[in-house]
């Protein structure tokens, strides 16, 4: 078969990505275990990127989610204009992060940024800081920006889900009183309960790769306040002085198997909720 | 579809527009920055492009590198994507199609990949380049990517070609045609809307691409866009002016693109992310 040819190439390609992973831990010496010892017992940087990961993930899962289930809402109710808002709000999806990056530092610029500016004009001076250099304002200031990034996405799958629901059960409720929230709430928030799940485990998952946009804003700083796993396994391999694949690939190794531990934790966490549910 | 008066309908339509201007607002500023020099930019940050330097396109293409830069990230994205459809595309046949040992767990282990991050390959695909010479070439880059975007091509494509009824592949080849033919002429025009599907998700991913980039090129002259950017940035942070063009330069393609095929574009992404979840 000539497909074979062609399957098998990439095959081992893929073979190469996913499993050849540990064979770099020192290509001449090997350790054993050592690498994941050191991780566990003296390693300063990681645990906070650790949790700066985490809370990421589920920061923007809470941010992203809800307000592009509630845009969403606003575009079904047949708005005028309807696809320019959705075109609208879909577009940063589809710039590199390396071009929303220096955008958004600008937007942060202590001197003339226009948040710092908005807020001396209003006379709250005081509140306006280099959002990007402060340590407790510099990770906050990046969700901000991937929920700009990705609300749009969700809006749209949001949208759709919405469209594919049974219409008339939903005019039916409204009919007998239901209300417009009482509609919005115990009726059409639980029919898309499934996607909303989807939604949060891709945003999840997707928060945990996160790299090129801490890279570009921040490099991890001030003072690690922005380090992420994803972007400490890169510096660690490519930027310390130390030539040292293994490491970082054990670290590497570790943060997949977190991955995979949380997209299988959440999978089962919303089957569970979307059980009951589907019943009644 | 709950009743909304027409009154209500235009008052929600008035608040979208506001928050749509406030969102667009980052791109149509950096839009305007790239038209204005960094010391009128200084001196009113927020002011209209006028006079419009558009000069300064020509000088970011010339004297910039973004000529090269940008022929970089042409290449290797239209390569790296032609390479995917016709190694990935056949793929998907022979998994929708044929019968073979291993089917099954290999199947999964090319999809579980689309959880991989990338982090976890880059590491030794790094090593692998250097030991065969590809580091710091287009031609490693390509591969990289070409290989990166399989599980998702993989995935959306494998399920359009079941979809596909035997009867036409049959009835090809009762007219004789070889496995080779049948493939080219038959199925693949049919799995054309699949395709460009297919096409669009990667071909914006590679554009946008950067942690690969960063780590597989070390050199100027294989830079692609993103990584031209970034140490366009390095050396002149304070140029706001200039880095807007850049970034205009960098984006200029994919809108041209959204602007022409939005709704194609956006189901594209849609069904890439949700294939993927």
């Amino acid at each position: 078969m000539l497909y074979l040819v062609f399957t098998v190439y990439p095959l081992l390609r893929t073979f190469y990505n996913s499993l050849f992973v540990l064979p770099t831990v020192d290509v001449e010496q090997f350790v054993g275990l050592e690498n994941f010892r050191l991780i566990f017992t003296s390693d300063s940087v990681i645990w906070p990127a650790v949790r700066h990961t985490l809370s990421w993930s589920v920061c923007s899962a809470f941010l992203e989610i809800p307000i592009a289930f509630l845009l969403a809402l606003a575009l079904y109710a047949r708005v005028p204009g309807e696809r320019v808002f959705r075109l609208a709000w879909f577009a940063p999806m589809l710039l590199s992060y390396v071009v929303v990056g220096p955008i958004w530092q600008w937007i942060y610029n202590y001197d003339w940024g226009p948040i710092d500016v908005a807020l001396r004009f209003v006379g709250l001076g005081g509140v306006a800081r280099p959002w990007l250099g402060n340590l407790s304002t510099a990770l906050p200031a990046l969700i901000v920006v991937t929920t700009w990034m990705f609300v749009g996405f969700n809006m749209v799958v949001f949208l759709a889900a919405l469209h594919s629901l049974p219409g008339d059960v939903i005019e039916a409720a409204y009919i007998d009183g239901a209300g417009w929230w009482r509609t919005v709430g115990s009726i059409m928030v639980p029919l898309v309960w499934p996607t909303a799940a989807a939604l949060t485990v891709l945003c999840v998952i997707g928060k945990m790769k996160q790299f090129a946009l801490v890279y570009v804003m921040t490099q991890g700083g001030p003072l690690w306040s922005t380090e992420t796993v994803a972007t400490y396994v890169i510096k660690r391999a490519f930027q310390w002085k130390t030539v040292d694949l293994g490491y970082p690939s054990a670290l590497a190794t570790l943060w997949f198997l977190a991955t995979l531990a949380a997209t299988l934790l959440l999978g089962l966490l919303f089957q569970r909720r979307a059980q009951p549910e589907s019943l009644t | 579809m709950i009743p909304v008066s027409r009154p209500a309908r235009y008052a929600i339509a008035g608040c979208l527009a506001v928050f749509t201007l406030l969102w667009t607002a980052p791109v149509l500023w950096m839009g305007m920055l790239s038209l204005r020099a960094s010391d009128e930019f200084y001196k009113s940050p927020y002011g209209l492009p006028v006079p419009a330097h558009w000069d300064k396109f020509r000088i970011a293409w010339v004297e910039f590198g973004y000529q090269t830069y940008f022929r970089n990230s042409l290449i290797v994205s239209i390569t790296a994507v032609l390479l995917l459809i016709a190694v990935g595309s056949m793929a998907a046949y022979f998994f929708a199609r044929y019968k073979f040992p291993f089917k099954e767990p290999l199947y999964m282990m090319i999809f579980a990949a689309i959880l991989l991050p990338p982090q976890v390959p880059i590491l030794a695909l790094f090593q692998m380049l250097v030991r065969y010479h590809l580091y710091n070439t287009l031609t490693g880059l390509i591969l990289v990517y070409a290989a990166s975007g399989l599980p998702v091509t993989l995935f959306l494509l494998r399920a359009f070609f079941a979809q596909i009824p035997l009867e036409i592949e049959e009835a090809a080849r009762i007219e004789g045609a070889t496995d080779w033919r049948m493939y080219w002429q038959v199925m693949f025009p049919i799995a054309r809307p699949a395709v460009v599907a297919v096409v669009i998700i990667n071909l914006v991913e590679f554009w946008n691409e950067f942690l690969y980039a960063v780590v597989l090129i070390n050199q100027q002259a294989s830079r692609t866009l993103p990584l031209g950017i970034m140490f366009f940035m390095g050396d002149r942070e304070q140029d706001v002016g200039m880095i807007a063009t850049g970034l205009v330069i960098t984006i200029l393609p994919v809108f041209v693109l959204y602007a022409m095929f939005s709704e194609r574009i956006t189901q594209s992404l849609v069904a890439g992310a949700l294939g993927s979840s």
